[in-house]
C-alpha cells in the first residue's frame, strides 16, 4: 500500500516499511535518551484521558485520534511489542499486535495532527510528555522518509541549499530588503534605523525567522529601531540569517545541524550572543539546544523581547504610554510561554503603550496553542484543519476579548492566527510586539530624520567628551 | 475455612508480598539506572531540578486540575488504597512482630472513613471509565480488571472488619479479602499499578529525555547507513 496522509510527501520508498521503521526505532533508542521515557510510559501509562480536556485540537474535533494518550499509545504499542522482554514473550503466546504499513500510516497521519503545544503534559496525572513521544515518532518516521514535504524541502534548503535559509532568500536580496526597510522607516515613521550586516565583533548576532524579511517588515523595523535607540551592538550574518529550526518538530538530527550552523555563524562573526527575533520555536530551539549542540563554551541566547524589555526597564528605551488606542490582546506562543520563560515582559510593555489592553483566557503558561504549532503552520494543504479545528479555541479566545489587534510575537503564530481570524470571520489585525513598539517609541533626536543630532548614542558621547576636553 | 485463611494470611501473603516488593524494586532500580545512564550521555547536563520538583508535586497533588470531581475521586481512592493497607491496625499486626520498631497505625474509625472514601472513589473512576466517551474509548480490559480487583479488595476488607454489615459469612468475606489482596500484591509489579513507585520520577524522566546527546543524530545516521545522504 502507499502511505496516504493529509499532507504532501516527497517520493517515498515503500519497500519493507515496517522493517525499516523498526530499524530506525532501534537505532534511535540506542543512541538517544528516549528509552526511559518510553519505558516508564509503557509500564505505567494510565490512559485515563485526562489529557483530552486540555488539548485544543481534541476539544474542537472530538475525535479519538486527537487524545494525546491515544496518540502516544500508537508508538508505545510498537515499543512494547518489539523492544521489551514482555512484548517478545507475549508475541510467542499469541499477542496479536504486529507492526504493519497500516499502523505506520496511522502514526504518520496522527502525529501531524498534534501541534506539540505540550499543554497535555500539565494535566497528565502521570506527567507523561506526550509531545515528546509524538516528536520521537516523527523522527522515526523521518528516517524512513515520511515527513511533510513542506518541512523537508525547507530544511534541505537551510542545511544544503545555496541560500542556507528556509525561504531561499539570497543574501543579496536580504541586504536589499534591509536597505528598503531603512528607507521605508525613514519615510513612514521618520526614524533612522540600520541593519548592520557582517559587522564583526558585535555583541549580538541576529537570527529572526527568515520569513520576517518577506512578510513582517514592521516587526523588523521595530527590532532595528530598538537596537538603534539603545545603541545595541548587533549584526545580521550574510551566511546564515534564519532562526527557523524545523528540526525541533521532527528530527534531533536536523535540530542539531541547524543549531550548530547558527553557532558557526556567530563564531565566524566573532559575536558574543545569539539574538533571536520574534519567533517562539526559533527561540526555544536555540535557548534549549545551543548548550547541547553549540560546542565548547556555547553562547548565551537572548530573545529580542527580553532585550527590549531589559533596555526599557534600564531607561535606555523610551516608550510613549497609551499611544495604541485600539483594543489589543496578546497571544502567548507556546514555545516561549509554556515553560514560563517569556510571559510578563511583553505584557508589561503592552500595558504601557496600549490604552486598552485585554487578556485572553487562559493565558501565559496555560495558554492555548494557535493551532499551527509543531511545524503544521507551514503545511498549507492542511490549512482547513489548522484553522477550523486546531485553531478554533484560539478563534474563540480572540473573539471573546473584542480586540482589534492581536499581538503574536512569533512568525509561525502570526501566520496561523491571521489565517485563523480570516477563516473564522474575525476582523482582527495580527502583528508582532515590535510592530507596536515602532509606533510607540519615543525616539531620541539622533534617530529622527528631521533631527540634527549625532548619529548614535556612542557618537553623541564621543562628541560630548571632545567638548569637555 | 480456617486452614485456608491461615494459608492466605501466612505463606501466600509472604509470597505475594515478596513478589510485590522484589518486582517494585526491580522497576525502581531499572528506571533510576536508565535515568542515570541517560543523564551521563547528555551533552548539556544542567537539569532544571526545581522545575522538575514543582511539576512532580503538581502531578502527585493535583490541586489545580480540571475535572474537579474526577480529581477528588482519584485522590480519595488513592489515599484509601495506600494508607489503609499500610497502616490499618488489623493489617499491622501481620508484620509488627517481625519488626524491631513500632509501625504507625490508623485506628478503625479513620480506616473505615478512608475505606469508604476509597470505595466511592473507585466506583466513580470505574463509572468514568465505562460511561464517559473519551475515557471509555481508551479503556482496556486490563484497566477495568485492575479497578474491579481493587474494588473487591477494599469492599471485602471493609466487610471483613464489619461482620454485621457483611453480605456473606464473615469468615468467607475475610478469605475473599485475603485472596484478592494477595492477588493485587502479586500483580502490582506486572500491571499499571507499578506507577505507585514510578510516578514520582516521571517528570525527571521527561526532563532527562529532552537533554539530547549531541552526537545522537550522527550516530543514528551512521547506524542506518545514511551519513552521506542528503536531507
Amino acid at each position: 500500500m502507499a502511505i496516504e496522509c493529509s499532507y504532501y510527501l516527497e517520493d517515498l520508498d515503500t519497500r519493507e516499511l515496517p522493517r525499516r521503521f523498526l530499524e530506525a526505532f532501534a537505532a534511535i533508542l540506542s543512541h538517544s535518551n528516549y528509552a526511559p521515557l518510553l519505558d516508564a510510559a509503557s509500564r505505567a501509562g494510565l490512559r485515563c484521558s485526562r489529557c483530552a480536556v486540555t488539548c485544543p485540537v481534541y476539544q474542537a474535533s472530538g475525535d479519538r485520534r486527537d487524545i494525546p494518550c491515544h496518540r502516544s499509545a500508537l508508538l508505545l504499542e510498537v515499543y512494547r511489542r518489539y523492544f521489551t522482554l514482555r512484548g517478545n514473550l507475549s508475541a510467542r503466546f499469541g499477542y496479536p499486535f504486529v507492526l504493519t504499513e497500516e499502523h505506520i500510516n496511522t502514526m504518520a497521519e496522527e502525529f501531524y495532527r498534534c501541534t506539540a503545544c505540550r499543554r497535555c503534559k500539565k494535566e497528565c496525572p502521570f506527567g507523561i510528555d506526550h509531545a515528546l513521544i509524538t516528536r520521537l515518532g516523527r523522527w522515526i518516521l523521518a528516517e524512513i522518509g515520511i515527513t511533510p514535504k513542506a518541512l523537508v524541502v525547507a530544511t534541505r534548503e537551510q542545511l544544503e541549499g545555496d541560500t542556507h535559509n528556509t525561504s531561499a532568500i539570497p543574501a543579496a536580496a536580504m541586504k536589499d530588503t534591509c536597505e528598503f526597510l531603512e528607507e521605508d522607516c525613514a519615510d513612514e515613521h521618520g526614524l533612522k534605523i540600520e541593519f548592520p550586516v557582517d559587522a564583526e565583533g558585535s555583541e549580538y548576532v541576529f537570527f529572526p525567522a527568515v520569513s520576517d524579511y518577506l512578510l513582517e517588515p514592521d516587526t523588523l523595523m521595530g527590532n532595528a529601531a530598538v537596537m538603534k535607540a539603545t545603541g545595541g551592538s548587533w549584526t545580521i550574518g550574510s551566511k546564515n540569517f534564519d532562526g527557523i529550526n524545523y528540526g525541533l518538530f521532527y528530527s534531533d538530527r536536523m535540530l542539531g545541524r541547524i543549531v550548530s550552523a547558527e553557532v558557526d555563524e556567530l563564531r565566524r562573526l566573532g559575536g558574543k550572543k545569539i539574538l533571536i527575533g520574534e519567533c517562539g520555536h526559533a527561540s526555544r530551539s536555540a535557548k534549549a539546544f545551543v548548550p547541547t549542540f553549540g560546542g565548547n563554551e556555547p553562547p548565551p541566547v537572548v530573545n529580542i523581547m527580553e532585550y527590549t524589555y531589559d533596555q526599557w526597564k534600564a531607561g535606555k528605551l523610551k516608550l510613549k504610554p497609551g499611544v495604541i488606542e485600539e483594543r489589543v490582546t496578546y497571544h502567548d506562543p507556546c514555545n516561549i510561554a509554556r515553560s514560563g520563560w517569556i510571559t510578563e515582559q511583553p505584557r508589561e510593555i503592552l500595558r504601557h503603550i496600549c490604552a486598552d489592553f485585554v487578556e485572553m483566557t487562559p493565558n501565559r503558561q496555560d495558554n492555548y496553542c494557535c493551532g499551527g504549532g509543531g511545524g503544521t503552520v507551514s503545511i498549507d494543504e492542511i490549512r482547513k484543519f489548522r484553522t477550523t479545528v486546531g485553531g478554533r479555541r484560539k478563534a474563540d479566545q480572540i473573539r471573546a476579548t473584542g480586540a482589534k489587534i492581536c499581538v503574536a510575537p512569533c512568525a509561525n503564530c502570526k501566520k496561523q492566527v491571521a489565517e485563523v481570524c480570516e477563516d473564522n470571520g474575525l476582523d482582527v489585525r495580527v502583528c508582532g510586539l515590535h510592530d507596536l513598539i515602532l509606533k510607540a517609541i519615543d525616539a531620541p533626536d539622533f534617530m529622527k530624520t528631521n533631527g540634527s543630532a549625532p548619529e548614535s548614542p556612542e557618537s553623541a558621547e564621543a562628541d560630548t567628551s571632545t567638548e569637555d576636553a | 475455612m480456617d486452614a485456608w485463611i491461615a494459608l492466605a494470611r501466612g505463606p501466600m501473603f509472604r509470597v505475594a508480598l515478596a513478589a510485590c516488593l522484589l518486582g517494585l524494586a526491580y522497576h525502581l532500580v531499572n528506571t533510576l539506572w536508565m535515568i542515570i545512564q541517560s543523564h551521563r550521555r547528555s551533552t548539556d547536563k544542567e537539569l532544571s531540578l526545581g522545575t522538575v520538583l514543582a511539576a512532580t508535586l503538581g502531578s502527585l497533588l493535583p490541586l489545580r486540575r480540571r475535572r474537579p470531581l474526577q480529581t477528588i475521586a482519584g485522590l480519595a481512592f488513592h489515599a484509601g488504597i495506600l494508607l489503609v493497607p499500610l497502616f490499618y491496625v488489623g493489617h499491622v499486626t501481620l508484620w509488627q512482630p517481625h519488626l524491631p520498631v513500632p509501625w504507625p497505625t490508623l485506628g478503625p474509625t479513620v480506616s473505615d472513613a478512608l475505606s469508604l472514601a476509597a470505595l466511592a472513589g473507585l466506583a466513580a473512576v470505574l463509572m468514568w471509565r465505562l460511561l464517559v466517551r473519551t475515557s471509555r474509548e481508551l479503556t482496556t480490559t486490563a484497566d477495568v480488571t485492575v479497578l474491579l480487583l481493587l474494588l473487591a479488595v477494599t469492599a471485602s476488607g471493609y466487610w471483613a472488619a464489619h461482620p454485621t454489615a457483611s453480605p456473606a459469612a464473615p469468615r468467607a468475606m475475610l478469605l475473599i479479602h485475603l485472596l484478592t489482596a494477595n492477588l493485587a500484591l502479586f500483580l502490582t509489579p506486572l500491571t499499571k499499578i507499578v506507577h505507585c513507585v514510578l510516578a514520582p520520577f516521571n517528570q525527571l524522566v521527561s526532563e532527562v529525555a529532552w537533554h539530547f546527546p549531541a552526537e545522537s543524530g550522527a550516530h543514528v545516521a551512521i547506524a542506518l547507513g545514511k551519513e552521506n545522504d542528503p536531507v
